[in-house]
């Protein structure tokens, strides 16, 4: 046996006596170099839509992510409620559960209608069967102020979904998105008027297909 | 500085004008209205706490007021409800509840004088674990 192979042989030993490799979940340094830059034109107009309010309370359904913690803070002095809806999702999807969402959704979110300033959604509806998804999209129309804002991302391609994206407030029009492992499912797809149907007693503010087929729209509460 | 080692158990109430690092148990309430608190990476606080800054590395389940800042490191976990002007959280932490950084100064909860403070002090409100005054309390290996 020739050094070489000696060593390759440990190594194959030690990835399967080791550490496992999980098949789902991008090596760390892989994930890291696919973090990527977005310029969101919407985003500006949700953070313009807070600027307003002396102390804006706002609801962010994804995980915690402290440099937007540290973000909305300096910006706005506000108060958040962080929610990671994505965890539930994920929770049970591992558990083959999925249909168990609509109602884990519905207990979540406990706080008092019409008290909150803005909800950041993130892609999260991109996970969620539409039953689940209209009925989410109620209770958050109910949580928002008159005047309060709703951020989403909703994709337009029916894709096979591998990751869920973190993503991170570089500045007021600029994200920084890093995926993390997700199991695996269908997106659900859509069409524009569902989405505005399923919002409904919120309209739409600013609406933007963007080069990733995804459409970041802002909602206000009139 | 003050360290309760991680085999001490406290219920009860604690309060102190020194810098305290905790890597033991503590159920209650933690009140440094002047000082540093920091919960060690052994650390298990079920507890309502008040202090100038407070630096997480272990477990907290209670809600967390800081007059200064509140820092969760990395494998910190808050289950609870944060209030102070700045809050760091590590990529790795784990946070549930809400976070306020509403310039307004003390909440109403803390409208107690903070110079009250004297030297850490323990007032146990149910039979403690383990008795001890935390001013004597050293680290148990």
């Amino acid at each position: 046996m020739t050094p070489a192979q000696a060593v390759r042989g440990w190594s194959e030993l030690f990835k399967r006596n080791g550490r496992r490799e999980d098949p789902v979940a991008p090596p760390v340094a892989a994930a890291a170099a696919a973090d990527a830059l977005t310029t969101s034109k919407v985003l500006p107009r949700f953070l313009a839509a807070l600027a307003h309010q002396p102390a804006p309370v706002i609801l962010d359904l994804g995980p915690v992510v402290g440099a937007n913690i540290a973000f909305f803070g300096e910006r706005l002095s506000c108060k958040i409620h962080v929610e990671d809806v994505f965890a539930d999702v994920e929770r049970l999807a591992q558990l083959g559960d999925r249909a168990g969402l609509g109602a884990c959704v519905a207990t979540r979110l406990t706080q008092v209608p019409a008290t909150i300033d803005g909800i950041l959604c993130w892609d999260l509806f991109d996970f969620l069967d539409k039953p689940t998804g209209q009925a989410l999209a109620r209770k958050l129309a109910g949580l928002l102020r008159p005047g309060g804002a709703l951020y989403g991302c909703f994709g337009t391609t029916p894709i096979e979904l591998h990751h869920y994206t973190r993503s991170f407030i570089e500045s007021a029009d600029t994200l920084r998105q890093r995926p993390y492992a997700a199991t695996p499912v269908r997106r659900t797809v859509l069409l524009t008027r569902d989405i505005i149907k399923m919002f409904d007693g919120l309209v739409v503010a600013e609406s933007v297909l963007l080069k990733s087929s995804t459409r970041e729209t802002l909602f206000r509460r009139p | 500085m003050v360290n309760i080692g991680k085999s001490v158990i406290i219920k009860g109430e604690l309060t102190g004008s020194e810098d305290l690092t905790i890597e033991g148990q503590v159920e209650g309430k933690i009140e440094l209205r002047q000082n540093i608190l920091t919960i060690g990476p052994n650390g298990k606080i079920t507890a309502e706490i008040f202090a100038k800054a407070v630096v997480v590395q272990g477990e907290v389940k209670g809600n967390v007021t800081a007059t200064e800042k509140v820092d969760i490191r990395d494998n910190g976990s808050v289950d609870g409800d944060v209030a102070a002007p700045r809050v760091s959280i590590a990529d790795g932490a784990h946070f549930r509840g809400s976070i306020d950084m509403q310039r307004t100064g003390a909440k109403p909860a803390d409208a107690k004088a903070a110079s009250e403070s004297k030297p850490v002090d323990v007032k146990p409100n149910a039979p403690a674990v383990v008795p001890v005054p935390v001013g004597a309390a050293t680290p148990v290996r």
